[in-house]
């Protein structure tokens, strides 16, 4: 809400400097966003009239122009397609800062030409949005004047942010009272005439939908003359960023921001009969004045007579009433409105008015009929004419709402001991009137106040008025702890993943949470749960899992020039819209040079063991003990099928996937290497609430520790840690650790075959091994390992 | 008979006489050697008598043990000069290096931390929520009903799953976490709930996806008072400054009455943000006393039980206390950005060892 200095000073009698009002405001919740003050700003722009006008030589869309600017005369370039001889223009002179971009005016040469000064339109000073060309000022105007003192901009204007709460600081009036409560000043109580009215209003008026529409009040106008509107309208309107139309229109404006009171005209004469007000039909659809067309549907609230749609209540008016320079006979409203009904008609067709605004936020129903005086008295006195009797239809509701509350209750929420002399005078200025039974205040909410419904709304007027700088600060520490955790056990999960997984190389990103489905088709048989309003359509799903983003994120950084890629996410994957599905999942992703080429080492990439190797260290780092972790063969359609392994804890839980990203997926992202991933369904790891913090005890034996190796030639499908699970079983409590060391696949070992190196190590706790022990054992080894593979022993 | 002395003064020359280790080696065989001098007395002492061996064999161990250190001590000079000679040749170009990068943490997840941990010190509790909503716990349980302007302020994205008739949204702030965790848990009841929120809102300063961090607290007497020294005590040790000018102003949210802004002074030194101290103030969240509707929502009896909520952006928080610019650079991941701006692993948040 923007106003300016001059038209508060009209409402509120103070001795209060301007900083001091920005200051307060502020802190009563009316919270300044900005301060204009447009005299500075305008300071150096005067008027100047266009003596000589030719084309230029060089460029066929501009102009060469000397213009009078009083003490001189002046060559300017100028480029507008409205600039004629003898026009009276905005002149901005060398030195002066162009308000809509800062720009800083210089004596230059446009193509060739010398130019000083510029002739500005009404964006380039930040009036409007109007520049097709340049501000016509009126012939009267004198040259060499300033042209902030005759546009009225001569002035501070300040713009708050109100609060949906506060529809009552949607008009001057309400912002000064505000401020003459919280100790600024007082309240002016303005005069205005009420004229009842010579004659009967020729337009009946007939509310047939009174939820929708309450009340509706109007009067009409016979033999008004519809002018341009007098100075001091016109720039007041300007001052807040309106655009003066004609005096019928500018006076509902001014009406509006002045009260808080929405108010239309229509042209009487335009009128079939009376005014209806109902409920829209289906297929209905009217011109609205911002001439664009709507569709109307059952339950919007419309205006009508007997032929015709006039306009939407509370919203916008119609196109085919609306006032002309040429109307004669006029009809002012002033209506109340349903709050919801407006905010939906006005949700559903995308309408935003400053009528809507103020409707769906609630209006005082007693600005009714102040709204039809102040209008009338400006009609009258700028357009002439005769008003007719107020016409009132529905009923103009005053239930005022009631709330009894105590010191004791306001202290308690506040913290600190409220006074109640102090509360009482508080509640009086701000309109609320008081009485007091025993212990308790009686409360009567104003008209104007419809964001009081209760005590604590009390308690939010008085430290409001009061200042929240005088809440004082208590130390929260409580005597008995409430939470036994800060942390539950996956939380504490999902923090250690994300350490551990940075301090093993990994950087950490975080995505959107959204993708985009086209990215995704390459998944194959994939959840995508679409976002009905995406911000982009490439982020018009939820991600099922978190690749596509990352992936996206390895083709950005290849053009930065990285060669090398480790970066992981933690963060949710949806598989549906319900709570549960939606799941934490870590993922890495390792790709290309492992190690770049150095006078150390050679160049290396990245394949599935590294990823491996680091979602088995997670796993253990994350649960150290109790657990098996296996490897098993069916991965999901992103993985390349013969490249990928599912990790299994305890056989049963499936705890996540490493492998090579699936290439025809790598392709599609434009990505060349191999890129290497594994993902971990954090939610999957076990819960295990830890039963002691004590570790096992360790067994140390000091008898000797004996190494024997073998080898073995099996079937290339057979999986190396078969070997190694069938030499370990031979002897659980000797053989102390099995490892592969070799692995080894050539033509001359046979077709489809591998031989396969391990290293057995021996140790007993009761005895050092002698030779008949360890040729049994090994025996047994080599025994067990055929048996199992069908493979044989290498000799 | 040996002349002893003559043999001393022989030793005690041939060792100034050293050359190398060979040398010491043809004095070792010389002297102790299977037939050396020393080793050959030593079989004739066989041949003495008692009392005479006693003396001789006392002579001859002495001298023996002479000869000895004599060898050892010269055996490790000789090696000192053997290696440093080695040493001096076996030179490596010190300025060559290898690398070795550690990988980072996000700053959004280095500031949850450190907000965790501070509000941990404090005896709240972490809870969370799911980031696709229902209407119901987004808006309405939060005094937000359908036609609330302040609903057409959020700039929601909707999903096509709907519950109770009305389609599900993505969490427009951490809010209705307030709600899930009141309706699981009675009073007393501390928490923060730091999480992902959306909103379809995408310019130079707005992502359609960012983070906030929810505080809650009910109790039978938590008051604005508390509220604000909870906000100084946050604020304080997050931003590591003992001097914090902090401003408290009427605001409205919907679900809190009284409502309120906070912002902090600063000063700008160059480029740079000092937080704390200064004459410009930044708005760093919104916070007020729980509205008692929101309590009947979940049925707490709000004439029993009062207390408050606020609510702050994780992004706003990390680019103030670590000078980032940009909102929208959080999540374009540019690991140039991720690489400067991210944190080391080890670098833990803790109110014990460092918060940052």
């Amino acid at each position: 809400m923007k106003f300016s200095y001059s038209w508060l000073l009209e409402h509120l009698k103070t001795n209060a400097q301007p900083e001091e009002i920005e200051e307060k405001l502020t802190t009563i919740g009316l919270e300044v966003e900005n301060v204009q003050d447009t005299g500075k700003v305008y300071q150096s722009f005067i008027v100047g009239q266009v003596l000589e006008e030719r084309k230029h030589p060089n460029a066929d869309k501009l102009r060469l122009c000397k213009v009078d600017v009083g003490k001189e005369k002046v060559d300017v370039v100028c480029g507008a397609p409205n600039v004629e001889k003898g026009m009276k223009v905005v002149y901005a002179p060398v030195g002066s800062i162009i308000p809509v971009n800062q720009m800083k005016i210089k004596a230059t040469k446009i193509r060739g030409v010398e130019s000083f000064g510029m002739m500005c339109s009404e964006y380039e000073l930040g009036i409007s949005n109007e520049h097709d060309g340049i501000i016509h000022l009126n012939k009267n105007e004198k040259v060499g004047t300033s042209f902030a003192k005759i546009s009225g901009l001569n002035d501070i204007v300040i713009e708050i942010g109100i609060t949906p709460n506060r529809q009552d600081c949607l008009g001057v009036n309400g912002i000064a009272r505000d401020l003459a409560a919280a100790g600024m000043g007082e309240l002016i109580d303005k005069k205005v005439i009420n004229d009842k009215g010579s004659f009967k209003s020729p337009i009946k008026i007939e509310i047939k939908d009174k939820p929708a529409c309450s009340a509706f009040a109007g009067r009409y106008f016979r033999n008004v003359k519809n002018v341009e509107s007098p100075d001091w309208l016109k720039n007041k309107l300007k001052s807040i960023g309106l655009r003066p139309i004609s005096a019928l229109v500018d006076i509902t404006n001014f009406v509006m921001f002045d009260l808080n009171r929405p108010l239309h005209v229509y042209d009487a004469d335009k009128i079939n009969g009376k005014i209806i007000v109902r409920s829209a039909k289906n297929g209905e659809s009217f011109l609205a004045l911002d001439e664009k067309k709507y569709e109307l549907k059952n339950g919007m609230c419309a205006i009508t007579d007997e032929a015709k749609v006039l306009g939407l209540g509370g919203i916008m008016g119609g196109e085919s009433t609306g006032c002309g320079l040429d109307t004669e006979n006029i009809f002012l409203e002033s209506a109340l409105f349903d709050e919801v009904n407006t905010a939906k008609t006005g949700r559903n067709l995308s309408i935003l008015s400053d009528a809507r605004y103020r409707f769906e936020r609630g209006i005082d129903p007693n600005s009714t009929l102040k709204g039809i005086d102040l209008a009338t008295q400006l009609i009258l006195e700028i357009c002439g004419g005769e008003c007719s009797e107020v016409e009132i239809a529905g009923n103009i509701k005053k239930n005022l709402n009631e709330i009894s509350t105590s010191c004791y209750y306001l202290s308690k929420r506040l913290g600190f001991e409220v006074n109640e002399k102090e509360v009482i005078e508080i509640l009086n200025s701000l309109g609320i009137e008081t009485s007091k039974k025993e212990n308790s205040i009686k409360c009567k909410i104003p008209s104007w106040r419809h964001d009081i419904h209760g005590e604590a709304d009390i308690s939010e007027e008085i430290i409001r008025i009061k200042g929240y700088e005088n809440i004082p600060t208590k130390n929260i520490r409580s005597k008995n702890k409430i939470n036994q955790n800060i942390l539950n056990r996956s939380q504490k999960n999902i923090i250690k993943a994300r350490r551990f997984i940075a301090s093993i190389g990994y950087d950490e990103l975080v995505t959107f949470s959204f993708t985009d489905a086209k990215k995704c088709d390459a998944f194959g048989d994939i959840n995508k749960l679409r976002i009905v309003n995406p911000i982009s359509e490439d982020l018009n799903i939820l991600r099922p899992n978190l690749l596509p983003n990352l992936l996206n994120a390895i083709k950005k950084n290849k053009t930065r020039n990285f060669e090398s890629f480790s970066i992981f996410e933690i963060g949710s994957q949806y598989k549906s819209t319900s709570p549960e599905d939606q799941l934490n999942i870590a993922c890495g992703i390792k790709s290309g040079e492992k190690y770049t080429k150095s006078w150390k080492k050679e160049q290396n990439d990245f394949d599935i063991y590294d990823v491996k190797e680091d979602l088995i260290s997670l796993i253990d780092f994350l649960m150290p003990s109790n657990k098996k972790i296996s490897v098993s063969k069916d991965c999901p359609s992103w993985y390349h099928p013969g490249r990928s392994g599912t990790i299994l804890i305890n056989k049963s839980i499936k705890a996540g996937y490493f492998g090579e990203l699936h290439p025809r997926i790598a392709n599609s992202f434009k990505i060349k290497s191999k890129v290497n991933i594994f993902e971990l369904y954090l939610d999957e790891i076990p819960n295990l609430e830890k039963k002691t913090t004590n570790k096992p005890p360790l067994k140390l034996s000091d008898f000797q520790v004996v190494t024997r190796d073998f080898a073995f030639i099996i079937d290339k499908k057979i999986s190396s840690e078969e070997v190694v699970n069938a030499a370990s079983k031979v002897d659980k409590e000797i053989i102390r650790n099995v490892e592969i060391f070799d692995l080894f696949e050539d033509e001359s070992i046979g077709q489809n075959k591998k031989s396969i190196a391990i290293k057995v190590i021996l140790q007993s706790n009761e005895k050092t091994l002698d030779e008949s022990d360890i040729s049994k054992i090994s025996s047994s080894i080599i025994q067990s390992v055929e048996t199992s593979t069908s493979g044989t022993v290498r000799s | 008979m040996i002349d002893f002395n003559k043999l001393e003064a022989e030793i005690a020359e041939a060792r100034d006489k050293f050359i190398n280790i060979e040398s010491i080696n043809e004095f070792k065989i010389k002297y102790l050697g299977k037939k050396g001098i020393i080793s050959l007395e030593m079989k004739e002492l066989a041949n003495l008598s008692g009392n005479e061996r006693k003396k001789q064999a006392e002579k001859l161990n002495k001298i023996k043990d002479t000869i000895l250190k004599t060898i050892d001590t010269k055996t490790e000079e000789f090696n000192n000069i053997e290696l440093d000679k080695k040493l001096n040749s076996e030179t490596l170009d010190i300025t060559l290096s290898t690398s070795n990068s550690s990988g980072t943490i996000h700053p959004i997840s280095q500031v949850i931390e450190e907000v965790i941990a501070i509000f941990g010190e404090l005896d709240f509790f972490v809870a969370e929520g799911p980031e696709v909503e229902t209407d119901y716990n987004n808006f309405t349980a939060l005094n937000t009903n359908e036609n609330h302007p302040a609903r057409q302020m959020h700039d929601t994205f909707y999903v096509e799953t709907i519950t109770d008739g009305m389609p599900n949204v993505l969490r427009t702030h951490t809010s209705p976490v307030q709600i899930r965790s009141m309706l699981k848990q009675k009073p007393p009841i501390r928490l923060i709930a730091p999480g992902k929120t959306f909103r379809c809102d995408n310019d130079q300063t707005h992502s359609p996806m960012f983070h906030q961090v929810e505080g809650l607290v009910i109790d039978q007497e938590s008051n604005m008072s508390h509220l604000k020294g909870c906000l100084e005590v946050f604020l304080k040790t997050f931003f590591e400054t003992d001097k914090l000018n902090m401003r408290f102003r009427p605001s409205h949210f919907p679900f809190t009455e009284p409502s309120a802004e906070v912002d902090i002074g600063y000063t700008k030194k160059g480029s740079q943000l000092i937080i704390g101290e200064g004459e410009d103030w930044l708005e760093i969240l919104g916070c007020g006393m729980v509205h008692p509707n929101v309590l009947e929502n979940v049925n707490i009896n709000s004439n029993d039980y009062q207390g408050y909520a606020f609510g702050m952006g994780i992004e706003r928080l990390a680019m103030l206390k670590y000078g980032i610019s940009d909102l929208r650079t959080f999540f374009d991941s540019d690991l140039r950005w991720n690489k400067h701006y991210g944190f080391s692993p080890l670098n833990i948040p803790s109110l014990i060892g460092d918060l940052s």
